[in-house]
């Protein structure tokens, strides 16, 4: 009898311990919500979001980057996400998929750095949005691969065979029969990493630098939240640190906005 | 003495046909010498034998005995699969497939495959299914795709059940129904061969009477080999069977021979169930 | 490694060589009585009637297999034998209790001033052949089964012989016939002997020969 009742102490007590952790693990995430809603949605208005006053070019800006950095990342990192999955099964492969892992874990002010001395410097001269793209892009390949390959994975390898055994040719079974199927995974990946990508600092500071109007052209220097966040809480004037509280409530809305439209999308998929 | 009224056992056709015509025909596909590894393990070993046109030819055996592997073999799908490599000659018409300037995909048109687990296209409608043959292949200059499509499932027997429903995914139908649909979707590209994976496995004992009648009907058409674990079954609907163990050929002859009388004593094991 | 059909199976054998046991000792008992003149119809009787009714058993259970295990091979050719063997039994059984019936209505041997060594020598013949056959069935023996037709031949000319005999022969007619009529039974079950030993080889090669 004692031991039954021990037992269940013990198991009583495994459970509330676990459910503390989480809840520990979750109170920063709520608090710097609370913080950030708090102290920001003050600043909400509509010359606040869409004037030049307000963060309106950082807001434009941010979609431009996000607009770009999506262009050039996600073909490149489905097509490289293709070959890991239908090609690569060999030695070379695996190689290559060690690292583009690596690549993922790589820290963003190196890329940040890196880009600027090639692009910024070397190839168009100044700090531009382009150069910014191309920092992101390289931060977003290596995900979207990633998941493009496990999505592709998941399709079951019966579809190929059917496809192979009616004749039909190994890339067009790719295209046609393969990448529609694991067609869900593939665009809740890829949103999910631009999701991430959006809010990335680091990478910007020496690309696309900052800009206090709007777009001016893909060879200039660019607004963009995470920067004007980062130069706002620099500032000693409250009035502009109350405006960086404003940009972040912002940003975090946007990438909120981007995960629960992903996680919508594929809700509706899997009720079909 | 002819006894009016007395069912004759060979068909009109094989009568009309001439000497020259029956050896020329006769011998659709044929495998020589034929030996298959998976890496360093041989799953076939010195495989002969030969698959007469427009007959069914069962291939039986123990589970592992290499039959999948076999006829993977006859469409070229064995190579497809990391670490496999193959010896010997596959011939289709006498030509040999694996010849190195035949292109596999233009043989596995030739050579058609229906798998053990119905696998239709997840994304594609029932029509489209059936169409896919055609499309993804770029054969489908000059076709009227729906007439084509209603032949298919026709001759799949599958058409008075989907035919108000072409628009259905090719996943919403029943196992049985899918299994028909693969086989439609096959037949569609014509092929002058079609390998059968263990098709009714998966299936309950009713759609697998269904695919057993269908079978033999495609027969008057095509050259159909089916891989079978069920003897029943291979001793319902094939004329010929070749009884494999551990990746060699045991024994070869025609179905009613075998199951009547075995030459091997361990054909007459596995037959009987004595084993495997 | 034990079938569900090897149960069945042994059911079966065991009721095919009980059958034939049974027909052997009809056969038997009717021959003895009209050699020697007692009278065995009534127990002869009773002997077929069981025989009878064993076939019917026995073509049961053989349909019962085939229908449940959809037997191949040589099961199939055992269980297709024992049913044919199965009825060659009865029909022992049936030629039997004809031999006793004509016996008790026309009389025995032993009443019959036809002085021939050939009725006890058919009668030998016929006697063995039906052992064999049974006992070959048994051991499902083709080479002991394939020996019937040599016996088959010696009882063919014993029985032509003797039919020349009775066509000359100066007897009462009720004497004739007979002999006629048993000489001709005992020819009959020396003809179902070699269907029983055609069917063992069957069992045995899958061969299908004649044993005429």
């Amino acid at each position: 009898m004692d031991n039954y009742a021990y037992r269940k102490f013990k198991n009583r007590l495994f459970f509330a311990l676990s459910l503390v952790c989480i809840i520990v693990a979750l109170i920063p995430l709520l608090s710097i919500l609370i913080e950030v809603i708090v102290r920001g949605a003050s600043q909400i208005n509509f010359e606040f979001l869409f004037s030049v006053n307000g963060i309106g070019p950082a807001i434009q800006g941010t979609l431009i980057l996000i607009g770009l950095t999506s262009l050039i990342g996600i073909p490149l990192g489905i097509m490289s996400g293709i070959y890991l999955s239908e090609y690569g099964n060999n030695r070379y492969a695996s190689w290559i998929r060690t690292f583009n892992d690596l690549l993922t874990e790589f820290p963003s002010i190196v890329i940040g750095i890196t880009v600027s001395v090639v692009v910024v410097i070397g190839i168009i001269g100044s700090f531009s949005a382009i150069a910014g793209a191309v920092a992101l892009s390289f931060m977003l390949i290596p995900i979207v691969a990633r998941t493009t390959e496990e999505s592709l994975k998941l399709v079951p390898n019966s579809v190929r065979e059917a496809s192979m055994a009616l004749g039909v040719y190994r890339w067009k079974t790719i295209l046609r029969v393969v990448l529609p199927a694991g067609k869900s995974g593939l665009i809740t990946g890829a949103l999910l990493a631009v999701a991430r990508i959006a809010g990335e600092t680091a990478p910007l500071i020496m690309t696309v630098l900052g800009s206090r109007y709007f777009f001016q052209g893909f060879t200039e220097p660019m607004a963009s939240l995470p920067i004007t966040i980062w130069r706002s809480a620099l500032q000693p004037s409250a009035a502009v640190q109350a405006q960086g509280w404003g940009a972040a409530l912002v940003l975090i809305l946007i990438v909120l906005s981007l995960n629960i439209g992903v996680r919508l999308f594929s809700r509706g998929r899997i009720r079909k | 003495m002819k006894i009016l009224g007395w069912p004759q056992k060979s068909t009109d056709k094989a009568e009309e046909q001439t000497v020259e015509e029956a050896v020329l025909t006769s011998e659709k596909m044929q495998s020589i010498n034929l030996n298959a590894w998976f890496g360093d393990k041989k799953v076939l070993k010195d495989i002969t034998l030969t698959v007469k046109a427009n007959s069914v030819t069962a291939i039986i055996g123990p589970s592992g005995c290499g039959k999948s592997t076999l006829i993977r073999c006859f469409n070229r799908m064995h190579e497809l699969v990391p670490n496999a490599r193959m010896s010997g000659k596959i011939l289709l018409d006498g030509k040999n497939i694996y010849s190195s300037d035949v292109d596999p995909v233009l043989i596995r048109r030739r050579v058609g495959m229906v798998f053990q687990k119905p696998n239709p296209f997840p994304t594609m409608s029932i029509y489209d299914n059936v169409a896919a043959g055609l499309r993804l292949t770029g054969v489908k200059k000059g076709h009227n795709l729906d007439e084509v499509v209603e032949l298919s499932l026709k001759q799949a027997t599958l058409w008075d059940e989907v035919k108000d429903d072409l628009k259905k995914s090719g996943t919403s139908i029943s196992g049985g129904q899918q299994q028909r649909l693969c086989i439609a979707r096959a037949i569609t590209l014509q092929p002058e061969v079609i390998l059968m994976d263990e098709p009714c496995s998966a299936l309950d004992p009713i759609a697998t009477a269904k695919i057993e009648e269908l079978i033999v009907s495609l027969k008057r058409d095509y050259t159909v080999v089916i891989v079978t674990h069920n003897m029943q079954q291979a001793a319902r609907v094939s004329d010929f069977t070749a009884f494999l163990y551990l990746g060699e050929l045991v024994e070869y002859g025609e179905t009613d021979g075998i199951f009547e009388d075995p030459r091997s004593e361990l054909t007459e094991k596995y037959i009987t169930g004595k084993f495997g | 490694m034990a079938r569900l059909l090897d149960a069945g199976l042994e059911q079966l054998t065991v009721m095919v060589y009980k059958s034939g046991e049974v027909a052997k000792s009809a056969i038997n008992l009717s021959i003895s009585a009209f050699m020697n003149g007692k009278d065995a119809m009534e127990d002869v009787h009773d002997l077929s009637d069981v025989i009878s009714s064993m076939t019917v058993e026995i073509e049961n259970k053989a349909f019962e297999l085939i229908v449940k295990y959809q037997p191949v091979a040589s099961d199939l050719r055992i269980i297709n034998s024992y049913m044919k063997v199965a009825y060659d039994f009865e029909r022992y059984g049936r030629y039997a209790w004809d031999i006793s019936f004509t016996h008790k209505k026309l009389g025995a041997l032993g009443e019959c001033a036809v002085a021939s060594d050939l009725m006890p020598k058919l009668v030998e013949k016929v006697s063995l052949m039906v052992s064999k056959s049974v006992k070959a069935l048994r051991e499902h023996d083709a080479e002991l089964a394939k020996t019937l037709a040599d016996t088959e031949n010696e009882v063919d000319e014993l029985y032509f012989a003797y039919l020349n005999q009775l066509s000359k022969a100066r007897a009462q007619s009720k004497c004739v016939m007979c002999n006629l009529l048993v000489s001709r039974y005992l020819e009959r079950i020396a003809d179902h002997t070699t269907y029983v030993g055609e069917a063992i080889v069957y069992i045995a090669t899958g061969e299908k020969i004649s044993l005429r």
